[in-house]
């Protein structure tokens, strides 16, 4: 595993809709955002606000109804294995190991870097159940089993889908560290879209909020603060309190 | 979570442990008199008729009884301990019912020793029919679960395969294959050729519906995963749809194994000159009853072996999965 050079996103202009029932619903609406390499950018927004939309269209999953998305500014065709992505829930192949989960990358690509995938079972702390099955698995685990069977393919940009929406809040504290951690050592740029406003504020260098229906950027927060913080800190209250007014929960705060 | 790990094969253990701890268990020991209780009866008391063999039966079950014993010595007959007292005392009262008195109506009921005349003394057609029913049976119903899995990823992936296959499927495939066998042999010249493809058309039914159920229900999130890493759709097949499927494959793999063995006998009844069927029917013109039991204990062996091959494969196929029923 090679930490490789992370990559710059653009996103121009993008519109997005669906046939839902016959009707097209529009999801997103000229989006316009320029991701710097090694980011770590949090799109924030209410369920339903098209964020996770806008991660499949960056993974390459779907293609923009109009705009353009590029990768080092290059138009993305397709699918990459220098954007990978980590979903909300593990998805891990039930039929294969651990260790063969991770090994994913590789089987598809044909390499058989057995100490690559070795260094990301250590890397994730999955040591000692690389031959479970995924059904044995806890939560996390299962998701530290996710992340490190991207990780194994040194992606260049790590699309994060509320990868921790499902996790206990306990486990959920130790999966944010270990995220953070990750992204520092790794250096790959860091998409990660999340409901959770505290979770994007600990994270994030910069969070992007996305809101209305269709969804739009209503806010753009850069976060020039060093780890660790701290969920306390007052500057981070502070941000928590402008973001939820801007999604429109002023008066609870 | 090391602990649930664990869990599982300690269980195991300690059960398997407790089981071989306990106090040395008389009942195993039942087993091999109950055996020699039905040789002595197969000796001593003089047959009602002229039947074939007494002497060598109640040898064999003599042999059998100290078989049982040396297993009961080495612990090996714990769980099977009641079956094996059971079977050697009901073929004692079979034994005594129909051989020595002569209750049951005869020809229809043989006795023990008729039985074990036509192994003894037909052997030779018994495994010459039992080879050609495997023969039959096994190409019949390889190319049905092949023709059948690929057929069901069609209909799984291909849209314009299900367009065209899909109501195909639906007006042949409930339609017992059986119906179709006077057709097939107008239509092919081979009878064996024939009761092939109708053996192929039987399981292949079924493997290409559950086939084609599992890849429907596959998560696409997986597929996902393997595209954003570069996947083909040869990768999306083979590794990702097939394994996935697999569960459901096997429902149908075992549904298949069924429908051939009904129609392996029929084709072989009704068209195919050789194999278990021909031979049980061949009986039944003779009224060599004997024989009839004896092919048909010969077939029962056969789908029992064949079934419990196919859950072995199963086991070891699906070993991913939780659980799953015992054969």
């Amino acid at each position: 595993m090679v930490n490789a050079a992370p990559l710059s996103l653009r996103i121009a202009d993008v519109s997005h809709a669906y046939r839902i029932d016959g009707a097209e619903r529009t999801v997103l609406d000229g989006i316009d955002l320029r991701i710097a390499p090694g980011a770590f950018v949090a799109l924030l927004g209410a369920s339903g606000s098209g964020k996770s939309t806008l991660l499949r269209l960056m993974a390459g999953l779907e293609r923009p109804r109009s705009g353009r998305i590029l990768a080092d500014d290059v138009e993305i065709a397709g699918p990459g294995p220098d954007r990978l992505v980590m979903f909300q829930d593990p998805t891990l192949y039930p039929w294969r190991s651990v260790r063969g989960n991770i090994a994913l990358g590789h089987d598809i690509a044909g390499r058989g870097d057995r100490d690559a995938v070795e260094r990301a079972i250590d890397l994730v702390g999955l040591r000692g159940f690389e031959r479970a099955w995924p059904h044995q698995l806890s939560g996390g685990m299962a998701q530290r089993a996710a992340l490190a069977r991207a990780l194994v393919n040194a992606p260049r940009a790590l699309l994060l889908d509320e990868p921790l929406g499902k996790l206990d809040s306990l486990t959920r504290l130790t999966m944010q560290t270990e995220l953070r951690r990750l992204w520092e050592q790794r250096g790959f740029t860091a998409v990660m879209v999340t409901h959770d406003v505290e979770e994007a504020l600990l994270l994030a260098t910069r969070v992007v909020v996305i809101g209305g229906r269709p969804g739009r950027v209503i806010g753009d927060i850069a976060i020039d603060m060093q780890a660790p913080r701290h969920r306390d800190d007052a500057r981070l209250l502070g941000l928590r309190r402008d973001i939820l007014g801007q999604l429109g929960h002023r008066e609870l705060w | 979570m090391s602990g649930l790990l664990a869990a599982a094969p300690a269980r195991l253990g300690a059960t398997g442990r407790r089981a071989s701890a306990r106090r040395p268990d008389w009942r195993p020991f039942l087993a091999a008199p109950a055996w020699w209780l039905a040789a002595f009866v197969t000796w001593y008391w003089p047959d009602a008729d002229d039947f074939p063999e007494t002497a060598l039966l109640s040898r064999l079950l003599a042999l059998v009884g100290a078989v049982l014993f040396v297993a009961a010595l080495s612990g090996r007959l714990h769980r099977r301990g009641p079956w094996a007292v059971a079977l050697g005392l009901a073929l004692a009262a079979w034994e005594v019912v129909q051989a020595k008195l002569l209750w049951l109506k005869r020809p229809f009921f043989g006795t023990p020793q008729d039985l074990l005349d036509v192994f003894v003394s037909d052997w030779r057609r018994l495994a010459d029919s039992l080879a050609h029913s495997l023969a039959l049976l096994g190409v019949g119903y390889a190319a049905g679960a092949l023709l059948g899995v690929a057929v069901g990823v069609g209909l799984g992936r291909a849209p314009r395969f299900r367009y065209w296959a899909q109501p195909v499927i639906r007006l042949v495939g409930p339609l017992p294959p059986a119906a179709l066998l006077p057709l097939a042999f107008v239509l092919i010249p081979s009878s064996r050729l024939a009761s092939e493809a109708l053996l192929a058309l039987a399981a292949g039914f079924p493997v290409a519906i559950l086939t084609w159920s599992g890849i429907a229900a596959v998560d696409p999130a997986l597929y996902d995963v393997a595209r954003t890493m570069g996947a083909k759709d040869r990768f999306l097949v083979w590794r990702v749809a097939l394994p996935a499927a697999m569960p459901q494959i096997f429902v149908g793999l075992f549904m298949g194994l069924g429908v051939s063995f009904a129609m392996l006998v029929v084709a072989e009844m009704l068209g195919v000159k050789s194999g278990l069927g021909f031979y049980l029917q061949w009986a039944q013109g003779w009224a060599a009853y004997p024989n009839m039991y004896a092919a048909l204990l010969v077939m029962s062996v056969m789908c029992s072996v064949l079934m419990s091959l196919l859950f072995k494969v199963r086991d070891r196929v699906l070993r991913w999965q939780k659980d799953g029923l015992k054969w």
